[in-house]
């Protein structure tokens, strides 16, 4: 197709002008390798998660969400019991895995923001909340890529986290005033706020570290 | 090592491989990452994205094309996708910022050529945007384009004419630079 807008000296010209639109510094190959790499390894066990390990999982997390989500495994509410073998099918038990991970996903990425700010508060910020936001960062993703997302309202809310922990994952151990930005973020889009509401009444499910 | 054997090796676990495979389309990958997100965190954060889906859909590319066409696919998606979260959630602190902002007219100067330019690859549609960049910025071929996006060859190449266009009229105040 010829425009009638083409002409030559125009577009060598744009050409050369657009070479300093967002011109790439060089690649940080190894920097970049070494998250990748990490990220890989930490990735395995979770695709190497077993059918036999949901099913424990689930019947585990059962004993200790208690009424709370009992409807949830139940399947309308008459009655699931305690030992875990009377889940009803494969779904109700998917959806009951997925809701524990969600809650624990939750509380700890609950702790971690209260954490982050309260450190901030004291005029620091220690090394060790970047690497834990990119551990809840991939959970994060995890969330985003699996079901329990299905929920319009707490994929929103899984997309704010994942923004905000990319942000803090960045962060350099002198950005103080850049951490300051995140907090500020934070605040104006109620992202704690949010994450406190989800997060359902009653006790924490025990902790299945690396099940998600 | 060629590229079936590289794959291969990656597949059967090979580290090394791994790395061999990185090294060969980061720079790439990278680049238009940049390009298009404007940001370094952002270009790393989708870079990396991009590798990690690469590696663990490995067993799914079939070699019907270039692993750079794949992986280039993979990048378009992860970085436009990642972009469109970033802007709603930007918007949705703009508003905030407007909600508590009443009656604040900023003032600004008269934005330079680079500063103009910027602005209206900026403005420019999605799909206008990234032919455009990945053509006549980042070198692509229009097949490479047009594989990447999931579109016709001509789909891209009417889309760079209508960028172009529009970049024209854009910035029309400055048509001495190249008509001279």
């Amino acid at each position: 197709m010829i425009d009638q807008h083409e002409d030559p000296r125009f577009e060598q010209w744009l050409k050369d002008a657009a070479q300093s639109y967002h011109a790439p510094r060089p690649t940080p190959r190894d920097e970049l390798w070494a998250r990748i790499a990490e990220r890989r390894r930490r990735s395995v066990p979770v695709l190497a998660l077993r059918p036999w390990a949901r099913w424990a999982l689930a019947a585990a997390a059962m004993l200790v969400l208690g009424i709370g989500i009992g409807r949830w495994s139940a399947g309308g509410g008459d009655g699931a019991s305690p030992n875990g073998t009377a889940v009803a099918n494969d779904t109700t038990n998917r959806d009951l895995l997925y809701h524990v991970a969600a809650t624990q996903y939750l509380s700890r990425t609950e702790a971690f923001l209260t954490g982050f700010r309260a450190d901030l508060r004291d005029g620091q910020v220690s090394p060790r909340f970047t690497g834990q936001a990119r551990d809840l960062l991939s959970t994060t993703r995890l969330m985003l890529d699996s079901p329990a997302a299905d929920d319009a309202r707490l994929r929103l809310l899984l997309q704010d986290l994942e923004l905000v922990l990319v942000q803090i994952s960045q962060l350099q151990s002198n950005g103080v005033s850049d951490a300051d930005l995140i907090t500020q973020r934070m605040d104006r889009s109620n992202v704690l706020p949010k994450l406190r509401s989800a997060i359902p009444a009653g006790p924490v499910p025990v902790r299945f570290e690396g099940a998600l | 090592m060629d590229e079936r054997e590289l794959i291969h090796r990656v597949r059967a676990g090979d580290g090394v491989a791994a790395r061999a495979l990185y090294d060969a389309h980061v720079d790439r990958v990278y680049r238009l990452a940049y390009r298009l997100a404007g940001d370094d965190a952002l270009a790393q954060d989708f870079t990396q994205e991009t590798f990690i889906r690469a590696f663990s859909k490995l067993d799914s590319f079939r070699g019907d094309s270039a692993l750079s066409t794949w992986l280039h696919t993979i990048t378009t998606t992860v970085v436009l996708n990642g972009l469109r979260k970033v802007k709603r959630f930007h918007t949705r602190e703009a508003d905030l910022d407007e909600a508590g902002a009443v009656g604040v007219t900023p003032r600004e100067s008269e934005p330079d050529l680079k500063t103009r330019f910027a602005r209206a690859i900026d403005a420019l549609p999605e799909g206008y945007r990234t032919v455009f960049l990945m053509h006549d910025v980042e070198g692509y071929t229009h097949e490479e384009i047009g594989a990447a996006l999931g579109v016709e060859t001509g789909t891209s190449k009417a889309q760079l004419s209508r960028a172009r266009a529009k970049l024209r009229v854009a910035l029309a105040d400055f048509a001495g630079e190249w008509a001279t």
